[in-house]
């Protein structure tokens, strides 16, 4: 407790400190901060629920009643129940509903010991503990990394990272965090620390750069090429881990730019690699990444999308959470919205902008040029939620970005669209998309029986390598040697290409 | 529709093969070269511009019109001689700066300043803060436009002040900054002479700073 009954909340991710007296309602603090209470802090939801990581509040009848014992026990509280009675550190679940983790089941050679898995993303982290003898998820963490107080997308990060000391503190704070994640696996597995043999990591190349304390300057600006893209093994005590000194601990190689071990990853986890077929692996993100190739050749690219697909930059988007508008349909010419958490409709998030674009398309209130028919500025999807005009242009700059590299891998393999046997969409809005409204709009120029969406394949790829005996150089080392990345940036066809994806298809026709 | 309108509306649609038959066609008629640009190509390509501000047109609405005027401005500037010729509302040095691969927004800038009457020079992209010294120097410019899409390269723009300033060119050009990440202020805090949020506006600014 600080001077005078006063209690020290700290929020994350959002990294905000307030002070309040004790007994002050949560409610009145975290509304204050942005944090929505659906039913109105009645008690009578899940949506305020937040995730109390340090400091005691006591549990009442209607939290025992919305939330599981095991929740409960994990600190999980409902906000609006709480009031503040000591200094406490706040997770914010709105923030993470798009959090992605993997149930795959997968083949493996067992080995003794405890492993973990961690998908080090820019947005998330995700970290699984697994049993390396049986292949089984002991546990899963998983947070809004820390270092998105200093920007959400990777060059801001670099930006941030380029005078040395910005690059030591994102650094420290990645570590410190993954870290804790391994020690919060290991509490609430009941392990033991030393149980733990090895730990893979993947990422971009800026998650690690970051993360190994590598030098982000070369990642700032053209030709956007490390020297350092390769393996890093590190030792546990100098990550700060309350590791065994025997634990491995492994960042997986960059395949090149700003494509990294996530992607590497990506292609282990659907085993692109492998197959006689054409096929073809996107991520979707303010850095969208993309490999194109079978087991002759492979490609990989990224082509900065910027954050449309994740809400910014959308006059009312938001990150999926209560409120959100996550579906759009067209019923008898008629929009159906489909709203998180059963309230009002607040914003948009990139799979609700995605199907509204369609959606305009498909009644005839969007151009193929992306303008509004009769000149219109906005559509009332579902009031108080409009689609602006710019909303639509900042659509195409994004899956113009996407489909442009898709085209450009393509095109270098000598391949054609309708060899493309199946097309998969990692990552979280790749969960989400709605894949006939990714390929009307023309952001995935296939038919919706192509496209799959494959989940969280850095973190399954990265479980993959947990079994990769030591000593050998395990099948992404080489995986990582046969993919050639391509700069599309300095390729003098893409900005053309570009240009000519940003318009949508006149038709919802593809290959 | 007079032939002047007829050309402004094929630029506006972007159709460029329109746009050079009309401009022959016309030359053929004894229109005078220097007289294409105040009665089409600059009102047409304002046109473009304020539909783009308006958000009617984008990107690629507005590279095909300046693509139609470009094919119409390509016949006029060599015939142009005498006081037409020079008659050009100034010389642009243009570039997307150092370490920054992005050229669609300078390449948008650049044709719309060059339907405004002003002569570009257009040094591409991750252009070295000596080579737009010396392009000032041998063009005689009297403006400077550069372009950073990245936050990590707009620092770069302050390093082309320092050196035209080392080089003692600083107060024959004016410098005018744009691309997603700058701001008013920015250009402020490096002493560039001006902000352009759109192309309309840079055209504007130019015009502006050109006169000043």
């Amino acid at each position: 407790m600080l001077k005078n009954g006063t209690h020290r909340i700290t929020l994350r991710p959002v990294q905000t400190e307030l002070t309040a007296p004790a007994g002050t309602a949560l409610r009145d603090l975290l509304f204050a901060q942005g944090v929505e209470f659906p039913c109105g802090g009645q008690g009578r939801c899940r949506g305020c629920r937040v995730h109390v990581l340090e400091g005691a509040t006591a549990i009442n009848d209607a939290q025992r009643e919305r939330l599981t014992a095991d929740e409960l026990a994990q600190g999980w509280r409902l906000a609006c129940q709480c009031a503040l009675e000591d200094d406490l550190v706040i997770e914010l679940r709105q923030w993470d509903a798009a959090i992605l983790v993997d149930e795959t089941p997968f083949a493996f050679t067992p080995r003794p010991g405890l492993g973990v898995a961690v998908d080090v993303g820019t947005t998330t982290l995700v970290a699984q503990l697994l049993d390396l003898s049986t292949g089984r998820v002991q546990a899963v963490r998983t947070a809004l990394n820390a270092q998105a107080r200093f920007g959400a997308d990777v060059m801001s990060r670099v930006q941030f990272g380029v005078p040395s000391a910005g690059a030591q503190q994102l650094g420290d704070m990645i570590r410190r965090q993954i870290g804790s994640l391994i020690e919060q696996l290991v509490f609430s597995a009941h392990i033991a620390e030393s149980e733990i043999v090895d730990v893979v990591l993947v990422g971009n190349t800026v998650m690690h750069h970051l993360f190994c304390g590598l030098d982000v300057e070369p990642l700032s600006r053209y030709p956007f090429e490390s020297e350092h893209l390769g393996l890093q093994s590190l030792d546990a005590a100098d990550l700060g881990w309350k590791l065994s000194p025997r634990a491995r601990v492994r960042f997986l190689p960059c395949l090149g730019g700003f494509v990294g071990s996530d992607i590497l990853a990506g292609i282990l986890a659907t085993n692109l690699g492998e197959r006689e077929d054409l096929n073809g692996l996107v991520d979707l993100g303010t850095n969208g990444e993309i490999v194109m190739g079978n087991r002759q050749r492979l490609l990989c690219a990224s082509t900065a999308a910027g954050p449309a697909f994740e809400g910014a930059r959308i006059s009312m988007g938001m990150r999926a959470s209560t409120g959100t508008i996550s579906e759009v349909k067209v019923e008898d010419r008629t929009v159906h919205c489909r709203v998180l958490g059963n309230v009002p409709p607040q914003g948009l998030c990139g799979s609700g902008l995605v199907d509204a674009v369609a959606a305009g398309l498909e009644l005839g209130r969007i151009q193929s040029s992306g303008r509004f028919n009769n000149g219109a500025a906005s559509w009332e999807l579902a009031a108080p939620v409009i689609l602006t005009q710019s909303d639509i242009r900042e659509l195409q700059l994004a899956k113009g970005a996407i489909a442009a590299g898709i085209r450009m891998l393509l095109a270098r393999l000598g391949a054609r669209p309708e060899n493309l046997k199946k097309l998969y969409l990692a990552g979280a809005f790749g969960n989400y998309i709605n894949r006939a409204s990714a390929q009307r709009i023309g952001l995935i120029n296939f038919p919706a029986e192509k496209v799959e969406a494959a989940g969280n394949t850095a973190l399954l790829g990265a479980k993959l390598a947990l079994f990769c005996p030591e000593g050998e150089d395990g099948s992404f080392l080489q995986l990582r040697q046969r993919t050639e990345h391509v700069a599309l940036n300095a390729d003098q066809g893409f900005q053309d290409t570009f240009v000519e994806e940003m318009a949508f298809p006149e038709t919802g026709t593809g290959c | 529709m007079t032939l002047f309108e007829e050309l402004q509306q094929a630029i506006i649609d972007g159709k460029a093969p329109v746009s050079k038959e009309l401009t022959e066609k016309m030359l053929k008629d004894g229109i005078r070269p220097g007289e294409f640009f105040p009665k089409a190509i600059i009102p047409a390509m304002d046109e473009v511009g304020r539909r783009m501000r308006e958000c009617e047109f984008f990107i690629p609405e507005v590279l095909i019109a300046a693509r139609a005027a470009r094919a119409s401005s390509d016949i006029l500037r060599p015939l142009l001689v005498g006081d037409e010729a020079i008659t050009s509302a100034g010389t642009v040095v243009c570039g997307t700066v150092k370490g920054d691969l992005h050229d669609i927004g300078k390449n948008i800038v650049a044709m719309m300043l060059e339907s405004a009457g002003f002569k570009i020079v257009d040094l591409g992209v991750d252009v070295s803060p000596d080579k737009v010294v010396e392009a000032v120097r041998q063009h005689q410019a009297n403006l400077v436009a550069l372009s950073a899409l990245l936050t990590t390269t707009m620092v770069n723009m302050k390093s082309v002040v320092e050196a035209l300033t080392a080089a003692g060119l600083r107060d024959k050009v004016k410098i005018m900054v744009g691309g997603a990440p700058v701001t008013d202020a920015w250009a402020h805090s490096i002493g560039a002479d001006g902000y352009g949020k759109d192309a309309p506006a840079a055209v504007e600014l130019a015009r502006q700073l050109a006169t000043a």
